[in-house]
């Protein structure tokens, strides 16, 4: 059994109704649309369902639209037995096309009703029996907001089950008949045949009022006003998923760089395998890989949170509108502007955020774009540099990297869309505009749980494999010496860089000791500090305000690698600190996202960017400084 | 005969049939804005466009796209 309708009718809501705990959430192979799976006790047997992405009609416009369409006309045997076409009382008429077209199959076909209340708030009822007759296909009211009338659309399903095949409606075209002229006129008399069934089901009860969501749009959406309220929202989610999740997050990374590792600690020695590489291996690689897993999730729950909240009350498209014009020039809608906002606290939620765009084209744009937001992680790495070689203007540096992270973003993306997707017209704005409703709780939290749950599913193994992996570089010796007792500076590890780092000679710090700090700031750019601290055999600066030794050690650094030019060899790592590859979290959750191949091809532009930006600071930078 | 960008507010008026079948005409008419259908704008939005009141739904429209829906006055 399949779930469709248009977007916006509550298809995910029936589908969580219907399926309870049982359902689960899949990336369809091939694209990053999701497919809710699940499954939903019909009479005595379990049936599977399918909730499909949300489309207006069977001609395809859009990935998601394909994907719909594929599966319901599907002729090898995994077409769905029943679709259940969710449609809203609200906005019967633009409901009724898909019916409309599945009408002209003989494919089973039930009607769920949905959005009566909204429906009647506007002074209309829809009389269900003349919808079913009009119809020809079984129409039942529930709301699955609030769980109700759920049985009675399985007893439905359960008959149409049982009587299989409907007669396809009359006017239905030949199979195959692709001419554009035949289109139009079949358009024009679908349309006609769901009018003529709105008539016949819709009863005016009162006269339209303006609502109070009305109210709201003139000023969510009025010119000035609009925008300023949308910067307030933007704020505000960006204090949550900094200010917020920040402590819970310090809290989780002392309680495991504390209790837990010393835990661990004691239990391998319990065992009797204490100071051999085995703690190591324990305690640095698979505690520390889960920890940093850990931390993130306070804060993506929050995001998810806070998604889940912005969507669900309607406020998502009033946004799109206010911000379209602006985005528009980079050739992404409005809505784009919250990943890339968000991007600023840290990349990784920012990434998962991009699901809020409707088609694939932006999702991936904007995933790409979004690593060049500069992060928080990456802003004590300026300040600690910042403050060693610029005090006297480490505030106006500072600042500048975000300038020139904005200014990132806008290039890259106007590159990308000038070279790989040319063809990607600015669509015109044409948004519709939910009413607004009070968002659920149970709703809310059920979706930042589901989407929670494939975050970790599909984000825990990169990053745990990949702390382990630095961790492992670390501890093999590259020369003599034994497992886990070298110093970083014969390691494996401290080669790889050495091998790395003549290619950032042109850029001005091809030495090892910054080249491992970009090493490890590939894992988190938290560690980009503690890395030089370890490297130097230095306890590492309480605070980025105090450089202290620290800074006078990487004074003598980047003064000996830039033939002088220290300062502007700085500024050039600076650069390429910003552009490159943010963490390894950031690249799970883009994996996630938009896929291996997107998330690899990002890595490179990244690093093409990262290493000719450098390039061109420091050669110019040395010629005036 | 005018377009949508140029209707008056809180005014109803009736869509001309189109004259053409395009993506976005499709997507349009999939969203009840098609020839013979009485809207009604609502009010502007930031960035040049209109709500419109089609069937009761409030739908966000473009300047662009405001400007090439074409309306006819309504009456007998």
């Amino acid at each position: 059994m399949a779930l469709a309708g248009a977007p916006n009718v509550g298809k995910s809501t029936l589908f969580n109704a219907l399926t309870g705990a049982r359902r689960t959430v899949g990336n369809w192979p091939g694209t990053t649309v999701e497919v809710g799976r699940g499954a939903v006790a019909v009479g005595p047997q379990t049936v599977a369902v399918v909730d499909l992405p949300g489309a207006y009609s069977l001609d395809p416009m859009s990935p998601d639209e394909q994907l719909t369409r594929d599966l319901l006309l599907a002729t090898d045997g995994s077409a769905p037995d029943v679709v259940v076409v969710v449609a809203s009382a609200a906005h019967l008429a633009r409901s009724l096309y898909l019916v409309a077209q599945l009408r002209e199959t003989s494919r089973p076909v039930v009607v769920a009703l949905t959005m009566e209340d909204v429906a009647a708030r506007r002074g209309q009822r829809v009389d269900a029996a003349a919808l079913t007759a009009a119809l020809g296909c079984p129409v039942v009211a529930l709301d699955p907001r609030r769980r109700s009338g759920t049985e009675r659309l399985v007893t439905a399903v359960e008959h149409a089950l049982h009587c299989g095949p409907l007669v396809p409606r009359p006017g239905a075209r030949p199979a195959g008949d692709e001419d554009p002229e035949a289109d139009l006129r079949l358009a024009d008399e679908r349309f006609g045949w769901v009018e003529q069934a709105v008539t016949a089901a819709v009863h005016e009860t009162g006269a339209r009022a303006r609502t109070w969501s009305d109210r709201i749009d003139r000023v969510a959406t009025a010119p000035v006003v609009g925008p300023l309220l949308f910067l307030a929202v933007m704020w505000a989610v960006f204090q949550v998923t900094t200010t917020v999740a920040a402590p819970l997050q310090d809290a989780l990374d002392a309680l495991v760089t504390g209790p837990v590792s010393s835990g661990a600690s004691w239990l391998v020695g319990a065992v009797g395998l204490g100071a051999t590489p085995v703690e190591g291996f324990v305690v640095d690689g698979l505690v520390a890989g889960v920890g940093m897993l850990l931390t993130f999730v306070p804060l993506m729950a929050l995001m998810f949170l806070l998604l889940a909240v912005l969507e669900d009350s309607g406020y998502m498209a009033r946004a799109a509108v206010v911000t379209d014009r602006l985005m528009r020039r980079i050739g992404l809608p409005g809505r784009a502007f919250l990943p890339l906002v968000v991007g600023f606290g840290c990349n990784v939620p920012a990434v998962a955020a991009t699901r809020i765009l409707p088609t694939v084209r932006q999702r991936v744009l904007t995933a790409l774009l979004v690593p060049f937001t500069s992060c928080s992680a990456r802003l004590t790495v300026y300040v600690l540099l910042a403050r060693t070689f610029f005090p006297e203007h480490a505030g106006t540096v500072v600042f500048a990297m975000y300038l020139a992270s904005i200014v990132l973003v806008v290039l890259v993306g106007l590159a990308l869309r000038s070279t790989l997707w040319r063809s990607m017209g600015a669509e015109p704005l044409v948004i519709d505009l939910p009413p607004y409703q009070r968002p659920t709780v149970r709703l809310s939290l059920s979706v930042m749980w589901l989407r929670l749950q494939g975050f970790l599913r599909t984000a825990s193994g990169i990053i745990v494999v990949t702390v382990v992996a630095v961790w492992l570089l670390q501890s093999l010796p590259a020369g003599g010496g034994s497992f886990g007792e070298v110093p970083v500076e014969d390691s494996v590890y401290a080669s790889i860089s050495r091998t790395v780092a003549p290619a950032l000679d042109p850029a001005g710090f091809g030495q090892w000791e910054s080249v491992s700090a970009l090493v490890v700031g590939f894992v988190a750019k938290e560690a980009v500090i503690s890395s030089w601290a370890q490297t130097y055999a230095l306890a590492e600066p309480s605070s980025a305000r105090s450089p202290g030794a620290l800074g006078d050690q990487l004074t003598a650094t980047f003064d000996a690698s830039s033939g002088g030019h220290g300062a502007v060899a700085v500024l050039a790592f600076m650069v390429f600190l910003l552009a490159y590859t943010p963490c390894v979290a950031t690249l799970a959750a883009q994996r996630r996202e938009i896929g291996t191949r997107w998330t690899v091809f990002g890595v490179l532009v990244q690093l093409v960017v990262a290493w000719t930006l450098a390039v061109v600071v420091f050669q110019v930078g040395r010629v005036f400084w | 005969m005018t377009t949508l960008d140029r209707a008056p507010f809180g005014v109803t008026v009736r869509i001309a049939p189109a004259d053409r079948s395009d993506a976005l005409e499709r997507r349009l008419a999939e969203l009840g804005l098609r020839g013979g259908v009485e809207v009604r704008c609502l009010q502007r939005t930031a960035g040049g466009g209109r709500v419109v009141d089609v069937a009761g739904a409030r739908i966000a429209l473009g300047r662009e796209v405001l400007q090439r829906v074409r309306t006819e006055p309504t009456g007998p």
